[in-house]
């Protein structure tokens, strides 16, 4: 019980330690949000002065003037109670929980179910190249990996955009989430373009994820497999295939699991990115977007989703293996 | 990918072309009315309904579905749609005008007030009549709310009342007022009193989401999702048998690359982009693709002339500066032709022909290149090529066409003796340091208008800027001149021959002290298809600004286009 109270006091001394720097980092960026609108104002052509920007950033909530202090105890009220504001930068006036609202789904079904086959390839792989150390699969799919692992996201953006998106007749889409003047709803159309138009940023999270998996499984393989139990598994003639997954792979899924929870939760900010470089519009180009025009009330509720999304699978991942390890509760 | 935004794209400005006033338009000091169908463009008589058009305007976002017109970051999607403003003032020529809301006005003769009469028989698109005491109502709404007041009409322009009788609006001031009848007649959306006085638009109207829009003008909103704006022709609108376009489709583009490869293909036929190698990009691929780019504004390198600023302050490094561009060349190589150059007068060429002083131009040597006379000044401060005088520029990194042009203008420096440093920086530590006036040189560049009074104004009035380390309004160079001031005091309540005198006097300040150094024009991007689609505005015929991004111009484009396969 001690260990689980600690582990809640953690969880919330972290939010709030991190919910104190979300206020703080945005507003230490250079610029200010009436710049950042006057700067996209004036492309067409309109002369607005910046004092007059002030008064109408005023309206929607923002007062540069006010005491930081009083600014931090409201920000900290408003977050807590889900006040979240609306927006000051690019989408001056909407909500910042429709803008997250409409972002979220998209990030959660890319990127989210990227994760998860990385995830369910990466220990497939391993847990395959680790009972048969040193064949075929084992000499060349792990080293590969590791090497695509090693790539940066927008780098294998761009080869895969390169080699299917360009040219009169593309093969896929390499922008947006789903065709212009489609309507979205239940119907084969639409959903067939969002897949197509996911294939390419899902591809390029599923080429620099999968690597870290299969090398974690493998050598967890590999050292389960030297295990007494094993030996004993095999001496007692059961089938190879049941003694790899049952026996070897249960266990040597444990440590992945863990780094399963942690992406998870890293799944929310959206691989920002892999976002960009595709246009998709999901949490990860929204967060960009704010950046750039200095949008405060989207940046805090992005920031605090992020660190609740984290914090919570932690939370989560010591749960479970305070149920699972018994040297934690021992430990405890 | 994604990112590489041209400076062109970003920072666009109100296009100005000069051309002959043609189709009956009256410049703005005069006044009276003329029937709608006269309108600003020159197409001969009536065309058949039908058709689509789809605009291709990188927006950066996705839509949100707000069409609020004093919301001032989606009041591009408002207003010449939805929203319709009194008069429509040309700045392709010298600022005609065409009446929209207001079939005539008449200043008073000492241009402190201004009567509309405004048109009957025109509804508003839930099928109420529209009245003059909806425009009376929209203003007064932006003096009790003054975050709706974008343009300072009450607080700076000195508006002090505005009100309806009959079929008139009578608005005073307590100064001439003339500059701002762009602002107020041109720019403001007229909106419903009977939707705008009850609800959500009543008690917060600036921040109120708009997002069935009711307007006069010659679409409604059908559909708008995260993606796409659907406008579809409205029933109720007031010029008989237009609009001729039924429908419209505005996708959000979030990047160049798809909105350019939709213009490509034809796909969208209405074009506001930066396209690098627009003829083999996008001409050659089709004989219906054309594209126009009337210049607007100046391109310039800005010197801060602040007494503290050592260098930039002497004005013998300014004109040194001055003689050694090949501005020709920096448009060439840097603009790829797309811009053409700019002179040190700072009056847009072709375009404010009328105002400009070539005379003075020629006299004062800065009409070509002179690296000798560039040399020389530099001597005489004891700076040369062996030892050269140090300089940093700063500008915004991602408006790569910029980039280009300063490697131009460094190398002719270098050759005059000038070592620039180029930094490139991000937008807002960029603006942060032109505003407060942290540089040297800064790479920058303003709005027009409807003539050169607009540009100048901002780059030289004494009240637009402010001392070091203070955000300036728009006067960064920190340039002070009674003369100036004086001339551009004057320029308010001063006649058309009068003002074109005063405008003079300000190039030849500008040829003088040397305050900006002006490079490049820059241009209001434009690219149309005329495969289905004709009556696009063209440099022969240009009775609007051409690019979608432009309000409320893009109703005259709108109102000029017709399809050719449903006549």
């Amino acid at each position: 019980m001690r260990f689980l109270v600690r582990r809640l006091g953690f969880f919330v001394l972290t939010l709030w330690a991190a919910m104190t720097l979300n206020f703080l980092i945005p507003r230490l960026m250079p610029g200010s949000p009436e710049q950042a609108l006057r700067d996209r104002f004036s492309k067409g052509g309109q002369i607005v002065t910046t004092d007059q920007l002030r008064r109408v950033l005023a309206e929607f909530g923002f007062d540069p003037g006010k005491n930081v202090g009083l600014q931090y105890l409201e920000y900290l009220k408003s977050m807590v109670t889900g006040h979240w504001g609306v927006s000051i930068g690019s989408s001056l006036g909407v909500p910042v929980t429709t803008l997250i609202g409409h972002a979220l789904p998209w990030t959660l079904g890319l990127v989210g179910i990227a994760t998860i086959l990385a995830f369910a390839l990466g220990t497939l792989i391993g847990m395959v190249a680790g009972w048969r150390r040193g064949g075929l699969i084992d000499g060349v799919v792990p080293p590969v990996f590791v090497v695509t692992s090693a790539l940066p996201y927008f780098w294998v953006a761009l080869l895969l955009i390169s080699l299917f998106a360009i040219g009169s007749h593309p093969l896929l889409p390499n922008d947006f989430n789903y065709d212009q003047g489609l309507h979205p709803g239940f119907n084969g159309p639409f959903i067939g373009s969002v897949i197509k138009h996911g294939i390419l940023p899902a591809g390029t999270i599923l080429i620099t994820a999968v690597g870290g998996g299969i090398l974690t499984m493998r050598n967890n393989m590999i050292t389960t497999l030297a295990e007494d139990y094993v030996r004993m598994a095999r001496a007692k003639g059961i089938p190879n295939r049941k003694i790899m997954v049952g026996y070897a792979a249960r266990n040597a899924f444990l440590p992945n699991l863990s780094g399963f929870a942690m992406s998870l939760g890293f799944v929310i900010a959206g691989t920002i990115l892999v976002e960009y470089v595709f246009n998709y519009p999901g949490l990860g180009y929204m967060f960009y977007n704010a950046t750039v025009s200095t949008d405060y009330p989207l940046l805090q509720a992005l920031f605090l989703l992020v660190t609740l999304a984290v914090l919570i699978c932690v939370l989560l991942c010591d749960f479970a293996v305070f149920l699972l390890d018994p040297r934690a509760r021992a430990k405890g | 990918m994604s990112g590489i935004k041209s400076a062109a794209a970003a920072m666009l400005a109100v296009g100005v072309l000069a051309s002959a006033c043609g189709g009956g338009d009256k410049p703005i000091g005069g006044a009276q009315s003329k029937s709608p169908t006269q309108g600003g463009n020159t197409s001969t008589g009536a065309h058949k309904k039908g058709g689509t058009v789809t605009i291709a305007n990188v927006a950066g976002q996705t839509w949100t579905c707000q069409f609020n017109p004093f919301n001032p970051a989606v009041n591009a999607e408002a207003i010449g749609f939805v929203y319709e403003p009194l008069v429509f003032v040309n700045v392709l020529k010298n600022g005609a005008t065409t009446p929209v809301l207001a079939k005539s006005f008449q200043w008073s003769s000492n241009k402190e007030s201004i009567v509309f009469t405004v048109r009957d028989g025109v509804k508003w698109s839930d099928g109420q009549a529209f009245s003059a005491d909806d425009v009376a109502f929209t203003f007064n709404l932006m003096k009790k709310n003054p975050g709706l007041d974008l343009y300072s009409l009450w607080t700076g322009a000195g508006l002090q009342s505005v009100t309806a009788s009959g079929d008139k609006v009578t608005f005073t001031f307590d100064k001439p007022a003339e500059p701002y009848f762009f602002n107020f007649a041109n720019q403001v959306g007229i909106v419903p009193q009977h939707i705008w006085s009850t609800g959500e638009a009543a008690a917060k109207p600036t921040t109120w989401a708009d997002p069935k829009p009711v307007g006069t003008g010659p679409y409604t909103v059908n559909t708008c999702s995260s993606n796409n704006i659907e406008y579809v022709a409205n029933g109720n609108f007031w010029q008989p048998g237009k609009p001729y376009i039924q429908k419209v489709e505005y996708p959000a583009y979030l990047d160049n690359n798809p909105a350019n490869l939709d213009l490509q293909s034809g796909k969208a036929q209405w074009g506001g982009q930066y396209i690098p190698n627009i003829q083999q990009f996008y001409t050659a691929k089709s004989p219906d693709n054309h594209y126009w780019f009337p210049p607007t504004a100046n391109v310039a390198i800005v010197a801060n002339v602040d007494p503290s600023r050592k260098i930039t302050s002497n004005l013998k490094v300014r004109q040194a500066i001055a003689y050694a561009l090949d501005r020709e060349q920096v448009a060439k190589i840097g603009e790829s032709g797309y811009q053409p150059a700019a002179n040190q007068t700072g009056i847009v060429t072709p375009t404010f022909n009328k105002y400009f002083d070539s005379q003075a131009l020629q006299e004062s040597g800065y009409a070509k290149p002179n690296p000798g006379k560039a040399k020389q000044l530099l001597q005489s401060l004891g700076y040369s090529t062996s030892k050269p005088l140090k300089l940093n520029i700063i500008t915004v990194t991602g408006f790569t066409d910029w980039d280009a042009s300063l490697a131009v203008i460094k190398q002719q420096l270098k050759a005059v003796g000038i070592n620039l440093t180029i930094q490139d920086m991000e937008g807002q530590s960029y603006d942060n340091k032109l505003y407060t006036g942290d540089y040297d040189l800064a790479y920058a560049s303003q709005s027009g208008g409807p003539t050169p009074y607009y540009e100048l104004r901002q780059l030289l009035y004494s009240k637009n800027t402010a001392p070091i380390g203070k955000q300036a309004n728009s006067n960064y160079s920190r340039y002070q001149n009674p003369a100036v001031d004086k001339a551009l005091n004057d320029y308010a309540s001063a006649d058309a021959n009068q003002q074109v005198t005063l405008i003079k006097q300000i190039e030849a300040a500008m040829l003088k002290d040397v305050p900006i150094i002006p490079t490049t024009e820059s241009v209001d991007w434009y690219q149309y298809n005329t495969k289905d689609l004709a009556g696009w505005p063209t440099e022969s015929n240009p009775y609007a600004q051409p690019a979608p991004y432009n309000i409320p111009d893009v109703e005259q484009v709108l109102l000029g286009l017709y399809s050719k396969s449903a006549q």
